[in-house]
Order: C-alpha cells, then sequence, then structure tokens
C-alpha cells in the first residue's frame, strides 16, 4: 500500500497550566475524506494549527506522502500540499473573489497583475470543480457559503493536495451544507484529501470515510466511518452514551411576559437591522428564533435588553413599556440575558470568578448595605452559584479566564438564572460547548420553563431550536419570516425560511400567509 | 529539616518578591544606572549611597516625605479615573486650577486659619471637580474623546491661571509673576515630626487609605472596576458607564484640586505663574499609578519611592558628583520597563488565547 497522505505521529504541544495535545497520532489515507471529532477543548484546533504551520509542536513528527516535514510557518505548509479554509474566512472584503483566490500568487505579464488571466483560471477551476462563484464579484457583497467556496478555491489554486476545513458548516444552512458535502466528494474523487473538523456527528455519519476522535488532547479512536454509529463515535468523544434526539415536552403557556410590537432596529452603517418585529414571549415557553447569523437576530436582542435603541416600536416586559428604558431598569423589571459574545459581553476576563458572578447581583439588599459589601454574603452567593450550576472553578479570586468554555458558560447561566427574573433572553447559549456542556445547559433552560418562566432563545443551531422551542420564529434579512410549530416542520423546512427562497415561492403565486405554521 | 523548611519559605519568598510586577523595573532601572555612570567613570555604589542616605536620613527624610505627598496625592487622583477605565490625562489643569481657587481664598479670606484652610481647600476641590467635570461631559453627551479633551484643557488651564496671575491678581510688590503671599494664618500648618512634615501628609494617607476601602470594599469600587476592565460587561450588566464616567472625573478633579491647593497654601505660600506646571508632579503621579497599577497600597510605595529618587537625586549631585538627572533617567528606565512589562505580558496572553482559539465562536461577519 501507498504510503498515508499525512500521517502525525506522537504529536505533544504544552501551553502554559494545558498539554492541548498528548501524543496524537493520526494517520489519513490518500483519497480519504477523513474527520477529525472531539468536544470542544479536545485540541482539535490546535492539532490543525500545527499542521498548518502556525505554531511547532514541542514533540513529534509530521510525514506528508511518507517524509519527514518540519513547518516552520503556514507557507511550508502551503509548500508541501496543504491548504486551509478556517472557522473564519480570511478573505478581503473590498477585493473581488478572483483577487481574493490569487493573492500572493498572482498571475503577471511582466511587473503587473494579469487580472483577465486570473479572472480566466478562477473561472476555469470553479467550473472543474463545480463551485459556483462569480470570480468578478466583490467578496463583502457575497453570502456566507460563497465564501467558503472562495476559501476552498484558494487552496485549490495553490494546487493543495491536502485541504484542512476547520469546522466548515458553522455558519451554513442546511442547504449550503448539503452542497458542500456535495463539493467536498468530488474534491476527494478528483484525488485530494481532505480533513474534516467538526463536532457534529451527523456530519461525520455523512460525509467521511474514516474518523479519528480526539478526546482531552489524545487520540481516543481511529475508525473506518461505515462500520461505526453515532452512539460509538459519542462514546469515544465523552466516555459515556448520550441522548441525541430528546425534543422538550410540550407545555402549556401561561400570560405574556415580554411582548414585542412594530419595532424596528438600526445597525452598522445605518442599515435597518430589524424591521416591523412583532412578537409574544409567554410564560411558560421557549420561544425560539431561528436564522442564518447576521439576519438581524443579534440587534433584535441587543434592543430588548438595552445594548442598542431602537428607532421604532415597542417592548413591554411584564406590563412596563421598557421600550427606553436603561439596561439596570429593565433588569429590574425582570430580564435576565446569557448574551451570545460570552468572551467580551457575558464575562470580564481579568475580574476574578466571584466578580463575575456578582455582576447585577451586586445591588441585592442581601449583599450590601448602605454601598458597603457584605464580604460574607458576596462570597457565599458565589459559592452557591458554584455548587448549584456544578461549576468547575478554582479559588473564587482567580480570574474568569482560568476556566475552560462550558465553565465560563456556566458563570454566565448561573448568574443570569439565579435573577429569577420572569424572562431569560438565551443567545447562542450553547455555542462552541462540548455534549456534556450543551445538556446540562439545555436541561436548565427547560427546568426554568417548567417553572413558569419565558425564554426567548436564540440559536444558530437548527437542532437546539428544535429540541428545545415551544413555537419557532424564523428571521430573515431582518423580518419574521415565520413563525412555525416545531412538532409540524423538519429541518429543511426552516431552511426555505432562514435562506428567503420562500420568497420565491410565495411570487409563484402560491397562497397562504408568510406566518403559516405548516407551509412546506 | 526545619532548616530546610524555612529555606524553602524564603525562597518562595524571594520568588514572590521577584514575581511582583513592580520589582523587575526597579532592579532594571538601577542596573541601567549603574552601568551610565560607570560608564562615564564614576562611582555608582557611592552615587547610589549618596541617594539613599539623601533621601531618607536628616532633612532629606522630611524633603522626601513633602516631595511624596503631591506624588502620591495625584497618583490617587489618576487611579480612581485610570480604575474605571476613564483616561484622564488632565490632572495639571485640575491641579493648577485648583491651586489658584485654594490660594485666593486663602489669600483674600478673611478668618481665622481653622476655617479659611479648610474653605480653601473646598474651593480647589470644587473648582478641580467642576473643571474636570467639561471633558467627561464632553464625551458622554458629545462624544468627544477624554483622552484629549482632558489633555487639551490642560493648556487651557494653564493660560486662564497665567492671565489672572499676571493681571487682577499680581501682586506687583515683587518681581515675580505672582500672586500675593500666603497668610502665615491660612497655611496647612507642619507637624512637628521628622523636623516638620506637612500636615497634608497625614490628610494623603488617608486618602490612600480612604480609596483602598471604597476600592475594594463598596459597591461604587466595583462598578468602576467592572467599567474598567471590560466596558461591554458592565453596560451589560446595567451599570451606568456613562453616569459613572462623570462621576469618577468629578472626584479625580476634586483630589486634583485638593492636592494643587495643599501645593500652594501648604508648600510655596505663593501661586507662582507656571511653577506647578513645571514641577510636573501631576504626571509624576501619573506614572506612579500606572506603575502601581492603580492600586492605593503601591501608589504610597511607589509614590514614596519616586520621591526619595528625586529627593536623594540631588543630595547624589551636591555629595557624589553625578548629576541629579540620573534620578530623572532612572524614574523614566522604571517607566519603559514596566510599559514594555505590560507589552510582554500582553503578548503572552494572546498566545495562550490561541491554544483557547476552539472556544472561540466563529465570527460570520468577518470576511
Amino acid at each position: 500500500m501507498a504510503a498515508p497522505a499525512l500521517e502525525l505521529r506522537g504529536i505533544t504541544k504544552r501551553f502554559p497550566g494545558v498539554v492541548a495535545n498528548d501524543a496524537v497520532d493520526l494517520t489519513v489515507r490518500a483519497g480519504d475524506i477523513h474527520a477529525v471529532v472531539g468536544e470542544n477543548g479536545a485540541g482539535k484546533t490546535t492539532l490543525m494549527s500545527i499542521l498548518y504551520g502556525l505554531f511547532p509542536p514541542d514533540e513529534g513528527e509530521i510525514l506528508v506522502g511518507g517524509e519527514r516535514v518540519r513547518f516552520g510557518s503556514a507557507l511550508d505548509a502551503i509548500r508541501a500540499g496543504m491548504g486551509m479554509v478556517h472557522q473564519a474566512f480570511r478573505l478581503f472584503p473590498t477585493l473581488s473573489v478572483a483577487d481574493n483566490v490569487v493573492y500572493r500568487a498572482e498571475p503577471t505579464r511582466g511587473v503587473l497583475m494579469d487580472r483577465a488571466a486570473a479572472l480566466r483560471s478562477v473561472a476555469e477551476l470553479a467550473e472543474r470543480y463545480e463551485l459556483a462563484v462569480d470570480p468578478e464579484a466583490l467578496v463583502e457583497t457575497q453570502p456566507v457559503g460563497v465564501l467558503q467556496r472562495v476559501e476552498i478555491l484558494k487552496a485549490l489554486y495553490r494546487d493543495a493536495r491536502i485541504l484542512i476545513l476547520d469546522e466548515p458548516t458553522a455558519v451554513l444552512t442546511p442547504q449550503e451544507r448539503d452542497r458542500l458535502f456535495t463539493v467536498i466528494r468530488r474534491l476527494r474523487d478528483s484525488g485530494r484529501t481532505i480533513l474534516f473538523i467538526t463536532h457534529k456527528l451527523g456530519e461525520v455519519m455523512a460525509v467521511s470515510d474514516r474518523v479519528t476522535v480526539l478526546r482531552n488532547g489524545r487520540s481516543v479512536a481511529g475508525l473506518v466511518t461505515a462500520e461505526t454509529s453515532p452512539e460509538e463515535i459519542t462514546r469515544h468523544m465523552t466516555g459515556r452514551s448520550v441522548d441525541l434526539n430528546r425534543r422538550a415536552a410540550p407545555h402549556r403557556p401561561g400570560d405574556p411576559v415580554l411582548a414585542v410590537a412594530g419595532l424596528e432596529v438600526t445597525g452598522e452603517h445605518g442599515r435597518t437591522a430589524v424591521d416591523d418585529a412583532a412578537f409574544t414571549v409567554r410564560s411558560g415557553e421557549i420561544l425560539g428564533v431561528a436564522g442564518v447569523a447576521g439576519n438581524g437576530q443579534t440587534e433584535l436582542i441587543e434592543a430588548i435588553a438595552g445594548l442598542r435603541e431602537a428607532a421604532a416600536g415597542s417592548v413591554t416586559l411584564g406590563g412596563a413599556d421598557i421600550t427606553r428604558a436603561e439596561v439596570a431598569d429593565r433588569r429590574r423589571a425582570g430580564l435576565a440575558f446569557v448574551p451570545e459574545d460570552r468572551h467580551r459581553v457575558g464575562t470580564s476576563h481579568l475580574a476574578s470568578v466571584s466578580d463575575n458572578l456578582l455582576l447585577g447581583h451586586h445591588r441585592h439588599p442581601d449583599r450590601q448595605r448602605r454601598g458597603w459589601f457584605k464580604l460574607r454574603n458576596v462570597r457565599a452567593h458565589a459559592r452557591r452559584l458554584i455548587e448549584t450550576f456544578g461549576i468547575k472553578a478554582g479559588a473564587l479570586n482567580n480570574p474568569v479566564s482560568t476556566l475552560s468554555g462550558g465553565n465560563l458558560q456556566k458563570v454566565v447561566v448561573a448568574r443570569e438564572m439565579s435573577h429569577e427574573a420572569p424572562l431569560l433572553i438565551a443567545e447562542q447559549p450553547t455555542r462552541g460547548l462540548d455534549i456534556a456542556a450543551i445538556e446540562y445547559i439545555h436541561g436548565r433552560l427547560v427546568s426554568f420553563r417548567d417553572e413558569g418562566g419565558a425564554v426567548l432563545l436564540v440559536s444558530a443551531e437548527l437542532s437546539e431550536i428544535l429540541a428545545l422551542s415551544t413555537r419557532i420564529l424564523v428571521m430573515f434579512e431582518g423580518r419574521i419570516a415565520a413563525e412555525l410549530d416545531p412538532a409540524a416542520v423538519t429541518e429543511p423546512d426552516i431552511g426555505l425560511y432562514m435562506t428567503g427562497a420562500y420568497l420565491e415561492r410565495e411570487k409563484g403565486g402560491a397562497p397562504g400567509g408568510r406566518k403559516g405554521g405548516q407551509d412546506g | 529539616m526545619d532548616r530546610t523548611d524555612r529555606l524553602d519559605r524564603l525562597a518562595q519568598g524571594v520568588r514572590q518578591i521577584w514575581a511582583n510586577p513592580a520589582v523587575f523595573p526597579f532592579v532594571f532601572a538601577f542596573s541601567v544606572g549603574l552601568a551610565v555612570v560607570l560608564l562615564t567613570g564614576g562611582n555608582p555604589f557611592f552615587a547610589y549611597q549618596e541617594m539613599f542616605v539623601g533621601a531618607v536620613t536628616g532633612s532629606g527624610l522630611r524633603n522626601t516625605l513633602d516631595q511624596a505627598v503631591p506624588i502620591i496625592g495625584m497618583a490617587l487622583a489618576v487611579s480612581a479615573a485610570f480604575r474605571a477605565g476613564v483616561i484622564n490625562l488632565g490632572g495639571e489643569g485640575q491641579m493648577v486650577l485648583g491651586g489658584l481657587a485654594g490660594a485666593l481664598v486663602a489669600i483674600y479670606m478673611p478668618g481665622p486659619g481653622a476655617l479659611v484652610v479648610p474653605l480653601a481647600m473646598a474651593a480647589g476641590m470644587v473648582t478641580g471637580m467642576l473643571w474636570a467635570m467639561l471633558p467627561a461631559l464632553g464625551q458622554t453627551r458629545l462624544r468627544l474623546p477624554i483622552l484629549i479633551t482632558s489633555l487639551l484643557l490642560n493648556y487651557v488651564a494653564r493660560s486662564i491661571t497665567g492671565y489672572l496671575v499676571r493681571f487682577p491678581f499680581l501682586d506687583d510688590s515683587v518681581t515675580l509673576t505672582s500672586t500675593e503671599k500666603i497668610p502665615e494664618a491660612a497655611r496647612i500648618p507642619k507637624m512637628p515630626l521628622f523636623g516638620g512634615v506637612s500636615l497634608s501628609l497625614v490628610l494623603v494617607l488617608l486618602l490612600g487609605g480612604l480609596a483602598w476601602l471604597v476600592y475594594k470594599r463598596t459597591v461604587v469600587g466595583y462598578e468602576t472596576q467592572m467599567a474598567g476592565l471590560n466596558g461591554s460587561f458592565a453596560r451589560y450588566g446595567g451599570i451606568g458607564v456613562e453616569r459613572q464616567t462623570v462621576g469618577v472625573m468629578a472626584v479625580a478633579g476634586a483630589v486634583g484640586g485638593l492636592i494643587g491647593t495643599h501645593l500652594i497654601i501648604g508648600s510655596a505660600y505663593r501661586f507662582i505663574d507656571g511653577e506647578l506646571v513645571v514641577s510636573g508632579l501631576a504626571w509624576t503621579g501619573l506614572l506612579v499609578s500606572l506603575l502601581a497599577a492603580n492600586r492605593p497600597g503601591f501608589i504610597l510605595a511607589a509614590g514614596l519611592l519616586f520621591a526619595g529618587l528625586q529627593i536623594g537625586g540631588q543630595s547624589m549631585q551636591r555629595n557624589a558628583g553625578v548629576s541629579w538627572r540620573l534620578a530623572q533617567v532612572l524614574q523614566a528606565v522604571v517607566i519603559v520597563a514596566v510599559a514594555s512589562r505590560l507589552a510582554l505580558g500582553r503578548r503572552r496572553r494572546k498566545g495562550r488565547r490561541s491554544a483557547e482559539a476552539e472556544i472561540e465562536p466563529a465570527h460570520v461577519g468577518e470576511v
């Protein structure tokens, strides 16, 4: 048998206080789609960064096509035939697709760049791999799915034999995801090797030939996809079995807690980010807001939470108009909020665990008297939350940045839930977390609902929306495209609204309002 | 066994001291100074000895303590704003205007010292406070960056006091561009301690203690610190960051004005045009606060050290023939070392964060 396309032997990488990779072995056969799965913090991204020459391993060796290589930088890796598609795209928004693809490898005529040749070869390449892009379009005008194709083209243009895709589906709609899988298969069939990093089991099963499972920085299993099952992979990832398909039991909603009417919000660059949004969230229900990120969800939530001004419309919480209220007043009126960005908004990196757990509770009469903290009660409050929510934190005075992603999010969730506010806004509450943490937070949200709380849940993860929501709103380009019943829809149905495809259909003259429950 | 135990503890203590972010800069600075003196053919150990002796013995100690009062005071003023993430570079203007206001009350207000002195201090504080609130309101109402406005207002303050001292309040009996002398009764008294240290020392120490209490133990201290560490987090949690900006500036300005008043009615006894500016005390205070990471305990220590450097430097020049500017060099190297350490620390943190990249969410809008 020929030498494997890529082989990692005993790769170890240490960072202060953590071993990110611990003697990882990985063998990738040429012409395979090889999935690397693991919970967050398992060391996937570190491994890929080493593979792509972004930093050197402390121990171990890398073999490409049977030959030992040593990458001093990403350029070395590219020269050895590696191509990387990062999670966050690295493109120039104001340049054309073709310019981005040929950047740093431009075809030239004399000292000038040969634009025509660039356009031609990019169009050719795109056609050969059926990666539909418009080479002349500006990158900033293109949707996310296209940008990813541009990134793939970039790698192909440099004739990458081994393509690394780091969590490529995180930003895609189901339809775009399926299209990506077709592309990946086609690339494999043309003789390239694909390394596909993900934590989604469905994708592993759908597209890969082989799987390597990482756990706690170690490679714990190398499996052939056709011979394994999601349950087996999960067992390797977590060391225990979990139920992935639990849908929340239906529940009887009570009185309205939050009412939004005719809300209009201005986003960056003065564009209308939220247009005429209207809905209510009742006690005892979870209202799920689905949508591809960037369709106004963030602005909607910020306007409700008081971090962004509403241009028009009203927000009513528990009967009180809070449209123009300050954040503190909104919180007093009964709003708790788990924000999307737990690193920059939900926590304060340099502040201690205790200080992070205190925010918003710090004026509670149990914790202070006339502006002086009752230090004993403050500490007791922090300890109580740490215990109730099973947060793994060292000393209370340690900076919160020493916590892992899952525990950091637990800090946010614990703090916000312990307000016992009637309304909880949960924005991407489980993004980037491992299965155990996701399960835990889902359980918390459901029990909050069962105790009569109202939850406004925003998530880009459709499975999460479907698993938890009592009702589903879909946002597209700032508007509420549909209100759906989770029991009666499937992922592709929601996808129609997320991508705006429903508009095409309506133009075709199909009757029925855009707020029908049973559209698909 | 007992001995190794003790040795261990000693080693650990040494490590702790070494790990303290304020220690390395001083060691580094004195090493650089040593090299400089050696290169110029002097005896660095003699120079340092003279510097030390001059700073802590005899009248040197009193001078050091007197010099420490405004340095520590201005550092505390700066710390109030810096801790809350408000970059107040207007300490000088707040100090100068407050100083003049205090001086004018002390000169023109009749009455016993026990009444006039506190009133002069109050006048200095109110003036400094109002002056500091100007850039704060500019930021919160008009979105003018406080960093720039507070700095530029220093020049305005300098010109205003320059005009007032030159024209309406000029004492034309002397050749100085100055106000009249502060009457004996309206001066801040000296204590019969270390050969007559100003009573303001007690005031500054009390201020330091108060700052420590407020920063550590109160809701206001917590809210300001949260705003300073992460404004988005504070705003999200319901802290009124805008109102707070005005508040901390008011406090910083009041303390600045108080220190200005002390410098005139407790030390110089005349408001001479430009004198407070030339002293650079506001800026030394700012550096001390930076060096101490805005923590009151460290501010007291670092303020004393800087004051000792300045006073000891003069004595070193007299007795060891090494220019007092060496003290300035040491001060400057300390600052550079602190700044580079901050920058290095930030880079190291960044490196670690890239290891945590897995927990960073994908940024969809980032193309």
